[in-house]
């Protein structure tokens, strides 16, 4: 097949310069790799979206001037923010998932897997930095502004959907894309509670091949390629969303 | 046609009775009565800090007196309790500020047409008909794509003129509109206002341009220290009073040629 000619060629190639990528031609650990690829690149495609839109209520609960909404979500970002992803990972799976199984009777019936742990866990903690730029944006907003379109009968909730989140969503788009860029390399703390992403895959390769070099050059590469292609989409963004004749 | 005269209710759309307002310990509003009628073109002026801006704020619900009873077009705005009640008024009163406070991320087109159709829910189609219309009557058509932050202060404002008209209001609030503008750029503002005000829009301008008042007002009225000192025709105001202190103000804001140089030129 042109396939496996393709794949031995590569391992000839790379054997030369003295790197041994050999598992390649097996079946099962290949196949292990290949899937720690996908399963990464499918926890950042998952989490972004959940971290933006999370955000974006975050900093809309902030900025009400309402206690009750701004308060739970105040604390909750503090303590996001000043503790490390991978404790909140092994507390949200070992407790509170431990807590959501003895609930329903049994880890049997517990739906919530390790993946969503991740997803839910990065995505907040993500979603925490996105609400404190978000909401610097939108207290920016001159009040002069807000006080016009008040004037002309917007509430408070179109005020903030059609004046102060498009103007603070360009204004906080750096430290957005700078948040998204730091999630992307946060997913492989999936590791820890065995979700088969890439660094997890790799772990176990190596753990069998001694081939710790050649797969985290593999490794490096892809998550720069991936932050490359964010940080890329974000430039785009910023150039789409720049408004003519004004400082953002 | 005069404001303050109680027996014209039938005609007035909006009265101030007895207005009484504070911000913490300072007293703004010290018992403001005023009644303007509908079509009537009103001017508020007198010193800064007397309580001009702050008139408009209560006409428009945008503030709320302690005391006193406000009536805008039928509504008792002083008895409004949710601030739904007060979007409602909002609505129906347009109101156009100092600092022209257009969105700067959506282009001349779409701030006219953001309110009329998001808030009123009203037609797109109709409502682009109208904001172009409108950007004609402010002779401003060929900017419809721009953005606010390409364009002069001055017609900043003559969009932020036909920003307010799009809700169709059935009174008009201009708070110092070209307070902010350089001379050069005063006048076409004046003009589209003064063409408002002749196609019968009920207005109320607080502005230092004493000459465009007396111009253009059926009424105008003196305030100082949160209290209407006078109030009468242009002529009444400008050049028969007797009280020195708004002879004294008219007379040092008007006197130069300062006014005449703004309000006539580039029209």
């Amino acid at each position: 097949m042109q396939d496996m000619n393709l794949t031995g060629l590569f391992i000839d190639l790379m054997g030369r310069l003295g790197l041994n990528y050999e598992f390649l031609a097996t079946g099962y650990e290949a196949q292990i790799w290949r899937d720690g690829f996908i399963t990464t690149l499918y926890l950042v495609a998952v989490t972004i979206p959940v971290s933006l839109i999370v955000g974006l209520i975050f900093a809309a609960c902030l900025t009400s001037g309402r206690l009750w909404l701004s308060a739970p979500v105040r604390g909750f970002v503090e303590l996001t923010r000043n503790t490390p992803t991978l404790v909140q990972l092994m507390f949200s799976f070992l407790v509170l998932n431990t807590v959501v199984s003895n609930m329903l009777g049994g880890a049997q019936n517990n739906p919530l897997s390790p993946f969503f742990w991740v997803v839910a866990v990065v995505g907040l903690h993500v979603a925490a930095l996105h609400a404190e730029a978000i909401r610097g944006g939108i207290e920016a907003v001159p009040s002069s502004m807000i006080e016009a379109a008040r004037g002309m009968g917007f509430s408070q909730f179109e005020i903030l959907r059609y004046v102060q989140i498009p103007l603070a969503f360009r204004a906080s788009l750096p430290a957005i894309v700078n948040g998204l860029i730091s999630l992307v390399k946060s997913t492989t703390v999936g590791n820890a509670i065995a979700v088969s992403e890439i660094t997890y895959a790799s772990i176990m390769v190596w753990t069998q091949r001694d081939n710790v070099v050649e797969l985290m050059i593999v490794l490096l590469a892809f998550f720069s390629l991936i932050n490359f292609v964010v940080a890329r989409v974000g430039s785009w963004v910023e150039r789409r969303l720049a408004i003519p004749g004004y400082g953002l | 046609m005069t404001a303050s005269t109680a027996t014209e209710t039938g005609a007035a759309i909006v009265k101030l009775e007895d207005v009484h307002l504070s911000f913490g310990q300072t007293e703004v509003l010290k018992g403001i009565d005023l009644t303007i009628n509908k079509g009537d073109a009103v001017s508020i002026i007198g010193p800064s800090g007397s309580g001009k801006s702050t008139i408009l704020r209560c006409i428009n619900a945008l503030v709320t007196p302690q005391s006193g009873k406000i009536t805008v077009a039928g509504t008792r705005v002083d008895q409004l309790t949710k601030e739904s009640e007060r979007i409602q008024l909002r609505k129906r009163v347009g109101i156009v500020f100092q600092q022209y406070n257009l969105f700067p991320h959506l282009t001349v087109l779409d701030n006219i047409v953001l309110a009329p159709t998001k808030i009123l829910g009203a037609d797109r189609t109709a409502t682009v008909k109208l904001a172009r219309e409108l950007l004609e009557k402010v002779r401003l058509s060929e900017k419809a794509d721009a953005y606010p932050g390409q364009l002069s202060g001055g017609q900043q404002q003559r969009v932020a003129i036909a920003r307010a008209l799009a809700m169709k209001p059935e009174l008009v609030l201009f708070d110092e509109v070209t307070s902010a503008l350089d001379p050069e750029t005063v006048g076409e503002v004046l003009w589209v206002i003064r063409d408002l005000i002749r196609d019968g829009m009920t207005s109320i301008l607080v502005t230092h341009e004493m000459r465009f008042a007396e111009e253009i007002s059926d009424t105008v009225v003196f305030t100082e220290n949160g209290r209407i000192v006078d109030h009468g025709s242009p002529q009444q105001i400008f050049h028969t009073t007797d009280n020195p202190r708004i002879r004294q103000f008219v007379g040092g804001l008007s006197g130069g040629g300062r006014g005449a140089v703004r309000d006539g030129e580039g029209i």
